[in-house]
């Protein structure tokens, strides 16, 4: 397990933040870790579950970090699926 | 007063060109703080410009100006002027005075490289008087703001701002010192003198004075519509240096000069007078829009001038018109969420009567920028504004160090991929918020590349503790000093006017 610095941000927000995931997070958790500095805060909440895209590829939600060979500060987006 | 007319002696006196014979033209004028670009000695001697003051006069002129500006900050001190301005006003001149006082400073040393190593006598004799402005400049607005600091303590950014690592002023200093304190003398007058003086300033300067007397600032409006003279007089010397550029067949350079710093400008002007023009001037004193602002002082006026000289729009020109609807509206959401992170206090300007306006003014607006407000307006009204604040930080753009607001541009239907840009060069990760911003930075890598935004320093372990806390003692912000909503969140709980 290691800390790994994100650039994400939800779909619809304004900005890209600054995100520290776990390197083996599955993705529904990365999606809520981005989604926590957004989601209720500049951008609505939905009753939909959140989804990673990295490289405009929705990935897989047993997929890490580690296992995607993501780099550090790689962007990430979070979407409703 | 001299008996002869100045038609008979002006040139002569000024124009002290010779043939060097003792040291090379390199030694005189090293490339590194001069650089003529090929531009042979003599050429550059047919620089001319439209003042021609002599020193006498200029020190009479700027005297009695002086003598006008102090009267009215004598007054305008001893009053409760400023205790009863509007708080958007307030943070306008608090971000002003902080971002500009010290760089006006800086400005000088950029103005005296010119003085020294510009490359004909009349410009070096031009680059004095500008020498002394920017001093001038830099001096009045920190004794303005000195003067009030028993009213509002935080003045004192006008001076301490360049000395701290605050994000907005590394954004501010990456520009300038790329612009003139670290430019050479040919290049700081395209750049300097051209395309920001001559362009950008009169949106700062022009259209803030403007607004600073229907404010009833009358401090302010004096204070910057005095520095504007100065500046239109100095700014000529961009003028004459690009003409000999383009006659020496130097159109290309010129060109690219003027697109690079073109392009950092607008970014600079769209966190610093985009805010101020759009949120921050009370609704019932403002002038104009931001974007309105632009397509006078800049699309109309400042083009035709392009043109006037044979240059081009820069390459990008389609991408600053499509920001200009919207990235200062995503950089006013930015500052006031990590308001923490600035030293005035910013009002959101996002009440019924603000929405309003911004709606006729950039059509779309409620349904692109609204709607953070309104989620931001419901936590206020539930008792929950901490969920306002920031927990984390915003990625800043490598070239122009302000936030990467893509995805606002993207929501809002302007862009095709919320995704910033990204490069990577000798294994490091460089992030920008535009393709001009990349571009700018891929121009002259090795200038760039080795500088820390305020992220890579976060990451880079040179902020500690790695949180907001550590993250505003690093950019010198006491508790007290950290902004704070400029109206105590009135604008979330107000209701439109019967007459609005």
């Amino acid at each position: 397990m290691a800390m790994f610095p994100v650039q994400g941000f939800v779909d619809g927000d304004f900005v890209v933040v600054l995100a520290l995931v776990d390197d083996t997070d599955p993705m529904p958790v990365v999606a809520e870790k981005i989604a926590y500095h957004s989601v209720g805060k500049r951008v609505a909440a939905q009753d939909r579950p959140l989804k990673v895209k990295r490289g405009g590829v929705v990935q897989p939600d047993d997929a890490t970090l580690a296992s995607l060979g993501a780099a550090p500060l790689d962007v990430l987006e979070v979407v409703y699926a | 007063m001299p008996a002869l007319p100045r038609s008979e002696w002006y040139d002569l006196t000024r124009d002290m060109n010779w043939d060097l014979t003792y040291v090379t033209e390199d030694e005189a004028f090293p490339p590194a703080l001069s650089n003529s670009f090929g531009v042979p000695a003599e050429d550059w001697w047919t620089w001319d410009e439209p003042y021609k003051i002599a020193y006498t006069e200029y020190v009479h002129n700027q005297a009695g100006k002086d003598q006008g500006l102090f009267s009215v900050n004598n007054v305008v001190s001893r009053s409760s002027i400023f205790e009863n301005l509007d708080p958007g006003w307030k943070a306008a001149i608090l971000a002003h005075y902080g971002a500009i006082a010290v760089a006006e400073y800086q400005a000088s040393i950029g103005e005296a490289r010119m003085a020294r190593f510009g490359r004909a006598a009349a410009w070096r004799n031009m680059a004095t008087y500008g020498t002394l402005d920017e001093m001038r400049h830099g001096q009045l607005q920190t004794y303005f703001p000195y003067q009030a600091l028993n009213k509002e303590p935080r003045l004192d950014w006008a001076h301490k701002a360049y000395h701290t690592n605050e994000w907005g002023i590394i954004a501010a200093r990456h520009v300038f010192d790329d612009m003139f304190t670290a430019n050479d003398a040919v290049s700081t007058a395209i750049q300097l003198t051209f395309t920001f003086e001559t362009g950008f300033t009169n949106l700062q300067f022009l259209g803030m004075a403007a607004d600073a007397m229907k404010v009833g600032d009358l401090d302010f409006g004096a204070l910057i519509s005095s520095i504007q003279t100065d500046e239109a007089r100095h700014a000529q010397q961009g003028e004459p240096t690009l003409k000999v550029l383009v006659k020496a067949g130097k159109t290309e350079i010129a060109q690219n000069l003027l697109d690079k710093m073109f392009w950092r400008a607008w970014k600079l002007f769209s966190l610093l007078t985009g805010l101020s023009m759009d949120y921050y001037t009370p609704i019932e004193h403002r002038t104009h829009s931001f974007k309105e602002f632009m397509e006078e002082f800049i699309n109309k006026q400042f083009i035709d001038q392009f043109r006037d000289f044979g240059l081009e729009k820069p390459w990008y020109w389609d991408q600053l018109l499509n920001e200009m609807n919207w990235v200062h509206h995503a950089y006013h959401l930015g500052v006031y969420f990590w308001r923490p992170t600035v030293w005035w206090n910013p009002v959101a300007g996002t009440g019924p009567e603000e929405r309003a306006w911004l709606e006729e003014k950039y059509p779309g607006w409620n349904d692109s920028f609204g709607k953070y407000w309104d989620v931001m307006g419901d936590n206020v009204r539930a008792g929950r504004p901490e969920l306002t604040l920031p927990e984390t930080f915003p990625i800043v753009c490598n070239s122009c160090q302000i936030p990467v607001c893509t995805p606002a541009g993207y929501a809002a239907g302007y862009l095709d991929s919320p995704l910033p840009y990204q490069l990577v060069r000798d294994g490091r990760t460089y992030t920008f918020c535009s393709e001009p911003c990349q571009w700018v930075f891929e121009e002259t890598p090795e200038q760039f590349a080795g500088h820390l935004s305020i992220i890579d320093r976060l990451l880079g372990g040179l902020i500690q503790p790695p949180t907001i806390e550590g993250a505003l003692a690093y950019m010198g912000l006491s508790p007290e000093e950290c902004g704070v909503d400029g109206n105590d969140y009135a604008w979330a709980t107000a209701t439109a006017s019967k007459t609005a």
